[in-house]
């Protein structure tokens, strides 16, 4: 299967970096085909310039300053996606990234104002993530991420996909326990793959 | 009150930027001092890099990327973001905002143990959010708003316990009409007079 896993962690000595290399370490063990992007590592510009958004709903070009994401994103079977949860939402790099490369005629056609999602070449959803606060805290604020993996990338990809949210909350409180048991449990849903 | 204004649109001449001129003048007719932040034309840097990340948790006033919006933010009485919702969220722009800027020890405590953090915002008593939408009302109800929740029930957690809320979208930006966008402003300026304090 051919794997798009991304990444977004400034710090390579973060847990989260390393869970990113176990993904990619992990996939490519299993014989996977795995594409990287690594956000913070490519030096990837989240803000949309104004000329991007005057472009937006031009699909001859609103690709182009992005286009080497856009093919990875087009080319993938399966999405994953490693990133820190800060202030109850993506890293801006990530978020960033949404904005720029999910654009109308890669991940979603528009027609009479309403959105058709087109991302059907992804067939399955992982992510791996972590939180400072608890899994109650987390869900009193109404766990935004949570909720664009479950509900938003769920419904941009293939119909019926299956979406996997991993999440270690309360990364402040962890202990190499904790931090293990984490990422034997990401290691067995990248063994589902 | 004081109002610090964020706003975040990289397009002069967009809806947003209608928005945001309208706020303005509401506010300030009402007799409130708006602070306006307009984090495209400041050319912020929303990206949090390495170092600052690991000075992060014990970041000192010193140490803060940003010490002049630091202080605007504790000068404030009021916040209000207007922005275009992308990608049901935040433009990075802005998630980058809070994600710098409202640093520990400037707008929490972290707490040693298991504890709660500790709010450290309490002199902020309205929390404002003014937003464009390309999906529809349903929509975005369905998926729950993520860019909402991030800065209403996230950021509203560091604030005052009194702390108003007070949230506006125009749902389908991309079926507006001039009508549409005007009935809005119009709402806008509704709203925003009615502000006390």
């Amino acid at each position: 299967m051919r794997v798009l896993v991304v990444h977004a962690h400034p710090v390579a000595a973060s847990f989260n970096a390393s869970l990113f290399r176990l993904t990619v370490e992990r996939l490519a063990a299993n014989g996977h085909q795995v594409d990287t992007i690594d956000l913070y590592q490519d030096g990837f510009n989240p803000v949309m310039s104004e000329t991007e958004r005057l472009n937006y709903h031009d699909l001859e070009i609103n690709r182009k300053p992005v286009e080497s994401h856009v093919d990875q994103l087009l080319a993938a079977e399966a999405l994953v996606l490693v990133y820190p949860v800060w202030n109850y939402g993506f890293p801006a790099i990530l978020k960033g990234w949404f904005d720029r490369v999910f654009l109308p005629g890669v991940s979603f056609g528009l027609a009479d104002g309403k959105v058709r999602p087109t991302l059907h070449n992804i067939g399955r959803i992982l992510v791996v993530t972590s939180y400072g606060g608890s899994r109650f805290r987390s869900w009193l604020m109404g766990d935004p991420p949570r909720k664009i993996a479950n509900r938003i990338l769920r419904a941009t990809v293939r119909p019926g996909a299956p979406v996997t949210y991993l999440a270690h909350y309360e990364m402040n409180l962890s202990t190499e326990q904790t931090r293990q048991s984490f990422m034997s449990k990401v290691e067995k849903n990248l063994d589902k793959f | 009150m004081r109002i610090l204004l964020v706003y975040s649109h990289p397009v002069p001449e967009s809806f947003c930027a209608a928005i945001r001129d309208t706020a303005v003048r509401t506010l300030e007719k009402a007799g409130h001092e708006v602070d306006l932040l307009d984090l495209y034309a400041e050319g912020f840097d929303p990206v949090m890099q390495a170092d600052e990340r690991r000075r992060y948790n014990e970041m000192q006033r010193a140490d803060h990327p940003y010490p002049d919006h630091a202080e605007r933010l504790e000068a404030a009485d009021g916040l209000i973001f207007v922005y275009p919702t992308w990608w049901y969220g935040l433009p990075a722009m802005l998630k980058g905002w809070l994600d710098r800027v409202w640093t520990p020890e400037l707008t929490f405590h972290m707490s040693d143990g298991p504890g709660p953090i500790e709010p450290l915002m309490t002199h902020i008593n309205l929390l404002g959010v003014i937003t464009t939408c390309g999906a529809p009302r349903w929509w975005s109800y369905v998926v729950a708003h993520p860019g909402k929740r991030t800065i209403l029930r996230g950021m509203r957690a560091l604030c005052g316990k009194s702390c108003k809320r007070l949230f506006m979208a125009h749902y389908l930006m991309d079926k507006s009409t001039p009508e549409s966008r005007a009935n809005y402003l119009a709402a806008v300026e509704k709203r925003l007079a009615k502000i006390r304090g």
